[in-house]
Formats: structure tokens, C-alpha cells, sequence
């Protein structure tokens, strides 16, 4: 198995493409550049590194809790996109008003004063509530962001901690920039994503068949002794 | 190779016909047309020899009619197969793991066949050229361990046993007295009596339906039945008795004409489908993902026939009972006529959602999927001596988290090794010298920083493979040379200014060709080789035949360095580059492909790897090791129980920029 597993060695003109399909998609855009130069395999016009600077500032701009600014950027690379995908707009409403009222709490203490909540309460009156009744999902999404003033921080249950959780800027963040890709006729995920997925499918595909190696590790810990080991039998030339 | 492809077994006293005998002839489908249009009036002479208009093998494969049987001289002299007909690969099938498997397996089987008879006959040197598959197999021989051109081994070890074709005609041995194989193999007619009302004849494939395709499908014709007659189609295990219909016995499964019942490895059959009749196309598949199987009649899908299919050896069987009866079998070299490409891409289209609903967040743990594949790129990166895009690449990962400042997450410089040190560097030197085609200046950064790597017996190969390029190279800037000048410039030798302008770094090798001696004086401790161009490029002179002067003057020294070598490959591959002197523009013509300026990044990568381990270091990224690994898991899965696993194909459906987004291949 380990022989064979060496002797599978995919192109590197392939594995280049899947880096560089990644380092463009998922919004890298100085690594983008840099990679098109050093392979010599890219010409420098194959691809648009504005417009992955566009994605990039919009990404960096949710990251940070701008949503606001967000919202703008993303209108000003394309008017139309808000409103063909109205399930995102709304996330990002949602995740603005967490921001609004995440400030007050972190303010506070996690023990705001209810006045302080006017500008929150405001927001949702003016921007999500008028959305709520065309979907259930939203109106859902809408009730647990308002408990979020009503409980102490210590109170909340798991769902409400998630979405103060900073990892909900990342996921709204990952699906404008899928959404922006998919505008532009691209293909939204990085075929690294489903690689890396395949890797691991296959892998539960051979395991109740008693099919493993013994070392299946995927050698991203590289330097050590067992590794090394491995690539002496991987020299076949 | 397994014994296992595409024909019978070699019978004995099979004998050939002197060439003289051959004539030219009809394309062989419009031949098998002919013969249905004309069926009730079969005669025709005993000795109708045809010449197959065939695409690819034309100089070595000759069809010849022998009464009712096609058969395909070639004059390969195989100790395994009778003969050899053209590969063929099911259009359901293209870009499956197994097909292609199979069809580098057949190719290095024909190479290695003519290989030897062009030694046998005493004409190894003016052998043709013989197209694709020779550069397949150099691909796969570059890989593969030592003896695998001797020998009749198959790709990988353990695929020897597994490794099967796929079924391409009905077997001559494999069935009840009585019934005739006619045609190119596809064809079967019943010519017997059969006494008692149970009684008929059946007959198998060469080749059991390789489960590893994870679906298979095949489709017969029904070229005459008679009014009482009885047919049925199907599939059945390699011992099943013959002398009754498929679907009656057990292991056996078939769909009957007759009454259109299916039968479950039993006399009882169950109401499934209409009847069939003379010229209805009956299609029968099995899906090894699912166990379960289906026939179509006339490009209809009729429904699931059976379930609970396990993984065994199931050949496609056909069953008949009244004399005159004849069909004739497609099993995927002509088009179908039910739509299988469309449920293979459906079955894949399952699978490929299966696939990305995985959670790969037990593949490194605590890494989330984007953490990941982050540290995959980052390590890629490095591991490949890419130093800007590696510092481009963590500025922007750090630029990323600076923008959340999530508190408390880990420090993202923590992705990226202290890989910028001197080797890294180096590594790039010598990688940049290659993909710009100066293979001089790399084994020159070679030599100097790594002095034992190119003397290491273990890479001798990649050595070879650098000499080899730099002759390549030597061409190529000929060539493009020839191309660049006008007319009258190449008439007269010179060239023109403008095709200087195009000439860039490629000159300064050939230019240190010319000027040798003044290499000497070059100074050790700096070797940026800019310096060393030469006078001759700038006065913009240099005539393009002193460039094919100093290109054949290389090729001479690298046959007194290497023609000794017993290796064919490496008789192979000098031969195949030294054929690149034979042509005008070889960019144009059938080596063209040697001459691609990828071939630059395998050497690169070679090179690359032979530093590592010389360092100590893997020399695979873990990010290849990760496709390795996923193919080498759906192998063993798809060789043991077929079904899902043999539907992936890491290449194509990952790997590949098919539709999706812009064409970045340069």
C-alpha cells in the first residue's frame, strides 16, 4: 500500500492549478500573484486580482464587524446581488445587529442598561422585521437575535452564545464571497475543499473494510523521523 | 498483464496468412451492416480477407474475413492473446479510474509487443514512431519500479491480479455446442437442436464486468428470432451450466423475450418487461454501487429486475434456443442506445454530494476544514521552494486575522515553518533555471550546492532526464527560431532582429555552447549566469544553423554519454529526442509533445524531490500525499467490493479545471 500510495503521484502542473483555483477563489490575492510568477505556468492576465481585492476588502470588512461597509462595498462591486440572494441579505442584517448590540454588551460588562439597547432595537424595527414574515427561517433567526438583549451573558443557551461567537463573521463572510464568485459565472468553492473532502471519504469508504495502512496520516507534520522514512521508499526514480 | 485482455486465448495452429494475401477492403462496421442486410444470402467466398481503415495501430494491425469470423492480424507474436483489436473505451466509462488504468495497461502491453518484434526483426532504429501510447508508457515507466518493461507485469503489484479488461466479446470456449461466434466476436448464432423444453444454449463473455467501474452496462441486438423462439439476456457466476437459458440456473439472471418475465436464478420467472422481438436493442446493466440491476428495450429504461447483487465475478451472458436464432452484442464500441452516459453522470453527481458532505475534521485534528487546507497550502508552498508566493501567502493569512483580532486564536505565523532558510533558496534557483529552460545553469546551482545529488546512483534517471531536456531546449530555441524569421531571413541564415527580441534566457545556452572555452574562465564562488552571455547574442548574428550545428554537436555527446545505457527506456526516450531533429518546426508535428515547455515542471519537480530526500526531507508534499492516499484507498475499496469508490476519479473530477471557472493553464 505504501508503495502504491507512492507510486500515485499526481501531476504538479495539476496540483499548481488546484492551489492557485484556491489562493484566487478563497481570496488571496498578494499569494496569488506571487504564485502565477514563480510557477511561470500562469499568464498574469489569466485572472482578475482586482476583483479578488474586491472580494478580499468586502471579506476583511465582515471580519472586522463592518457590516455596514460590507453591505456597501458589496453593492458598489454589484448592485444586484443583494437582491437575488435575499437569504444573504438578511444574514447580513442578522450579523449586524449581533455587532450592534455585541458593542453594547462588551460596553457593559455583559450587564447592559436597557436604554442602551434603543439603536439595537431601532435596527431590527427599521431593517429585519419587515423581512421576518417572508420566511420562517428568518423569523426564527430574528427571535433568537432580540433574546440575545434580554438574557445575562451567563444565562444564554448554546444557540445564542453561537451567534455572538466570532466564527459566525467568518461563515457569513465565506458566503458573500460565494455569492460574488457565483455572480461572476465562477464556480463558488475551491476544488481544494472538495479534494480535501474526498481524502477523507475515502478514507471512511476503507476503514470497515480493513483496507487502511498503517500509517494513514496525512504528513502534514512532515519533519518527523516516520516521514522521512516514508520518502526513502517513495524514491522510485 | 495478466492474461486477461480483449480475446480469446491463443489457439493453437491459429495460423497467418502471408501479408502478400491481404487486399484493401471495407471499414469493418459498414462490413457487419452489409452481412445483416444480407442475411438470408450468406455467401460469399470462403477466403474474404479485409483491410480494416483502422485510426491508430494501422501499421501493425490487419483485419482479414475468414468465412463468418473478422479476425486482427497483427504480427505481434503475443505469448498471451490471439490477437489484438483496437482499445476501445465505452463512453460511459471515459474519465473512469479503472478505464484509464486498464487503458495504459493495454497500451504498454502493445508497446512492449513491438517493442519486441522490432528487435526480433532487426529494426530497432527505423521503428515509427508509434504515437500516443509510447508516451504513456514512458510515463508510467518513469514511475514504476525497475523490470516492469521485461517483464508481464502489471502497472502496480497488486494490481496484477485484479487488473482485468473489460468484456469485448463472447468467448469461444465458454459456451454450449451448437452456437457459433461470428463476426469481430460480438455476433452469436444458434445452428443446434435443442430435445427437450428446458434445453438451450448459452455462451459467456471473454472477461467478467469489472466491478471496479461501478456500473456496467452492455446492449444486444436482436438480428433474428424465430416465431417460437426464445432468448434471453443477462448475466451470470463463471460456472453456471450453459445448456439451459441464463436466469434459469443459479447465479444466473436474465430477462426473457419470450414471455418478458425476469428470471432471479430460478424456472420462475416474474412479469418485468414487454416481449422482444427481431431488431429490438435489449440493454442489461449492473449497478455494483447499488447491487442491483436493469434492462432497458430500445434506449427505455425498464426498471430495477434485480437486488440484493453481491460483488462476485458476473459475466454477461445470452441464452437462445431455436436454431437461426442470432444477435449480435455492443459492449461499448460502438454508442448505445440507451442513455448510460446520463446515469453514470447522475450516479457520480450522487457520490460527488456524498463526498462533499464529508467532515474532514478528523483528517489533522483540531484543524477545521479551512485550517486545513490552509497548512496544506502553506506547507505545499514551502515544501516546493515557492518563497515569494510563501511570504505573499502568509501576509495575506495574517492580514485575514488581523481584520477579525479574534482573541484568543492561535497565532497564524505559526502555519508556516521556518522554511526561509538557504535551501529553500537554492531550491528556487534551481527550479527557476529549469521552468526557463536553462538546464545548464540548473545543473550548474545543482553541482554547486548539492554537489552529491546528480552523482547519486539513485538519481541517475533524473540526471538522464536533465541531459535529455537541455537537448530539448536546444531544439526548441532552434525551432522557434526557424518559425520567428521570415522566409528569406532562413534562406540566407541570418535572423532578424525581432526574433532576437523573442529569444530571452534560451540564448545564453545555447550561446555558452559556442562559447566554451570562455566558460572556463567563468569565476567559481559566483555563478549567476547572466554574465556569461555571450558576445555572439548580442551582436544579434548568431545564424539559426550554427544553432542546429551546436544542438547536433550536444545530441553527439549525449549519445557517447548515454547510448551505452542497456535500459530501453533510456534507448527509448534518446531515440524519441533525437527524432526531433527530423522535423521543420517539431513544435507542429508528432513529437511536439516532448517539446512542450511543461515538461519542464516534471523535471523541476524531480529535482526539487532529489534535494529533499538528500536533506532528509519527504519528498512529497503533503498535499500530493493526500491524493496519493485518496487514490490509493478507492483502488483497494473499488478492487475488493467495487461500487462507489470506483465512480471517484481524483484526476478528473478534482484535480482537472473542467467548466468550472476561468482557463488558468498556461
Amino acid at each position: 500500500m505504501e508503495q502504491k500510495i507512492a507510486e500515485m503521484k499526481p501531476n504538479k502542473g495539476d496540483i499548481n492549478s488546484v492551489i492557485m483555483d484556491y489562493l484566487i477563489s478563497e481570496g488571496y490575492p498578494a499569494a496569488a500573484e506571487k504564485f502565477a510568477q514563480e510557477t511561470n505556468l500562469f499568464q498574469s492576465d489569466a485572472f482578475d486580482l482586482s476583483s479578488i481585492r474586491e472580494r478580499v476588502d468586502i471579506r476583511n470588512a465582515i471580519l472586522a464587524g463592518r457590516i455596514e461597509d460590507a453591505i456597501e462595498l458589496l453593492n458598489e462591486t454589484n448592485t444586484m446581488i443583494l437582491d437575488e440572494t435575499p437569504l444573504l441579505h438578511f444574514k447580513l442584517l442578522q450579523l449586524q445587529l449581533v455587532e450592534i448590540i455585541r458593542s453594547v454588551l462588551e460596553k457593559n460588562n455583559g450587564k447592559p442598561a436597557s436604554a442602551e439597547f434603543r439603536p439595537a432595537l431601532e435596527f431590527a424595527t427599521n431593517q429585519l422585521a419587515p423581512r421576518a414574515p417572508t420566511d420562517p427561517q428568518y423569523l426564527s433567526a430574528l427571535e433568537k437575535t432580540m433574546a440575545l438583549m434580554i438574557f445575562d451573558a451567563d444565562k444564554m443557551i448554546p444557540e445564542m452564545k453561537e451567534l455572538l461567537d466570532l466564527q459566525l463573521r467568518e461563515t457569513v463572510a465565506g458566503e458573500v464571497n460565494k455569492a460574488i464568485l457565483e455572480s461572476q459565472g465562477l464556480k463558488p468553492e475551491a476544488r481544494i475543499r472538495e479534494l480535501v473532502r474526498a481524502r477523507a471519504w475515502a478514507e471512511a469508504q476503507a476503514k470497515p473494510l480493513h483496507l487502511l495502512p498503517a500509517n494513514s496520516d496525512i504528513g502534514l507534520d512532515g519533519d518527523n523521523v516516520s516521514a522521512a522514512h516514508d520518502s526513502d521508499a517513495m524514491v522510485t526514480g | 498483464m495478466s492474461g486477461a485482455f480483449h480475446s480469446s486465448p491463443r489457439r493453437p495452429g491459429s495460423g497467418r496468412r502471408p501479408s502478400a494475401e491481404r487486399s484493401p477492403a471495407v471499414p469493418p462496421r459498414f462490413q457487419s451492416l452489409a452481412r445483416i442486410a444480407n442475411q438470408n444470402t450468406r455467401e460469399r467466398s470462403e477466403e474474404r480477407q479485409l483491410e480494416g481503415g483502422m485510426e491508430e495501430r494501422s501499421s501493425s494491425v490487419k483485419m482479414r474475413w475468414s468465412g463468418d469470423k473478422l479476425r486482427y492480424e497483427d504480427n505481434l507474436d503475443c505469448e498471451e492473446h490471439d490477437q489484438h483489436p483496437p482499445f476501445f473505451m465505452p463512453s460511459y466509462l471515459r474519465g473512469n479510474r479503472h478505464m484509464e488504468k486498464l487503458k495504459r495497461a493495454w497500451e504498454m502491453h502493445i508497446a512492449e509487443l513491438e517493442e519486441r518484434r522490432d528487435v526480433r526483426e532487426g529494426h530497432a532504429g527505423s521503428r515509427k514512431m508509434s504515437g500516443s501510447y509510447r508516451g504513456v508508457a514512458h510515463e508510467v515507466v518513469e514511475r514504476a519500479p525497475a523490470g516492469l518493461l521485461s517483464g508481464s507485469h502489471s502497472i502496480a503489484g497488486d494490481d496484477v491480479k485484479t487488473s482485468r479488461g473489460l468484456p469485448s466479446r463472447w468467448s469461444e470456449d465458454d459456451k454450449w455446442v451448437g452456437l457459433e461466434v461470428v463476426g469481430d466476436g460480438s455476433e452469436v448464432r444458434f445452428s443446434g437442436v435443442c430435445k427437450t423444453t428446458d434445453e438451450a444454449a448459452s455462451i459467456r463473455t471473454d472477461l467478467p464486468m469489472p466491478q471496479e467501474f461501478g456500473l456496467y452496462y452492455y446492449e444486444v441486438t436482436i438480428l433474428s428470432r424465430c416465431k417460437e423462439g426464445l432468448i434471453g439476456i443477462g448475466f451470470s457466476g463463471r460456472k453456471t451450466a450453459l445448456n439451459r437459458l441464463p436466469g434459469w440456473e443459479t447465479e444466473s439472471w436474465a430477462y426473457h423475450g419470450d414471455d418478458g418475465f425476469s428470471f432471479n436464478c430460478s424456472a420462475n420467472g416474474k412479469q418485468y418487461g414487454p416481449k422482444f422481438v427481431t431488431l429490438d436493442v435489449i440493454g442489461c446493466g449492473v449497478n455494483f454501487r447499488t447491487g442491483t440491476a436493469f434492462f432497458t428495450k430500445n434506449g427505455i429504461h425498464l426498471g430495477t429486475a434485480f437486488t440484493n447483487l453481491k460483488a462476485t465475478q458476473l459475466f454477461p451472458s445470452v441464452g437462445i434456443k431455436k436454431s437461426g436464432e442470432h444477435i449480435r452484442a455492443n459492449f461499448g464500441r460502438d454508442k448505445f442506445v440507451f442513455d448510460i452516459d446520463g446515469m453514470m453522470a447522475e450516479e457520480r453527481r450522487l457520490i460527488r454530494d456524498q463526498i462533499n458532505k464529508t467532515d474532514v475534521s478528523l483528517l489533522h485534528p483540531p484543524d477545521d476544514e479551512s485550517t486545513l487546507i490552509q497548512k496544506l497550502v502553506a506547507q505545499y508552498l514551502a515544501h516546493e521552494g515557492y518563497v515569494e508566493t510563501s511570504k505573499a501567502f502568509a501576509t495575506d493569512v495574517q492580514d485575514r486575522s488581523k481584520s477579525l483580532s479574534k482573541p484568543g486564536s492561535q497565532s497564524e505565523s505559526t502555519l508556516f515553518g521556518a522554511e526561509d532558510d538557504v535551501h529553500t533558496v537554492n531550491r528556487q534557483k534551481i527550479r527557476k533555471a529549469i521552468l526557463a529552460g536553462d538546464i545548464d545553469k540548473a545543473i550548474k546551482f545543482t553541482d554547486t550546492f548539492y554537489p552529491q545529488v546528480l552523482l547519486d546512483e539513485r538519481n541517475k534517471e533524473i540526471y538522464f532526464q536533465l541531459k535529455c531536456r537541455k537537448f530539448v531546449e536546444m531544439m526548441l530555441r532552434y525551432s522557434e527560431l526557424q518559425v520567428a524569421a521570415t522566409p528569406s531571413t532562413v534562406s540566407n541564415g541570418h535572423t532578424t532582429d525581432d526574433a532576437l527580441d523573442n529569444q530571452m534566457e534560451l540564448d545564453d545556452q545555447l550561446d555558452r555552447e559556442f562559447a566554451k572555452q570562455s566558460q572556463l574562465q567563468h569565476h567559481e564562488g559566483d555563478i549567476d549566469m547572466e554574465s556569461s552571455t555571450s558576445s555572439l547574442h548580442k551582436s544579434g548574428l548568431m545564424k539559426s544553423n550554427d544553432y542546429l550545428t551546436a544542438a547536433l554537436q550536444y545530441g553527439q555527446e549525449l549519445h557517447a554519454e548515454f547510448g551505452g545505457d542497456p535500459r530501453p527506456a533510456v534507448k527509448d526516450q534518446l531515440r524519441e529526442v533525437f527524432a526531433i531533429m527530423a522535423y521543420v518546426d517539431p513544435r507542429e508535428s508528432i513529437v511536439g509533445s516532448l517539446l512542450d515547455k511543461r515538461g519542464r515542471v516534471g523535471i523541476a519537480e524531480r529535482v526539487n524531490g532529489a534535494i529533499l530526500v538528500s536533506l532528509g526531507k519527504p519528498s512529497s508534499a503533503a498535499l500530493e500525499k493526500l491524493c496519493n492516499q485518496t487514490e490509493a484507498f478507492l483502488d483497494a475499496v473499488a478492487s475488493k467490493v467495487g461500487g462507489k469508490a470506483g465512480m471517484v476519479n481524483v484526476r478528473e473530477d478534482f484535480l482537472r479545471p473542467q467548466d468550472d471557472g476561468p482557463t488558468w493553464t498556461g
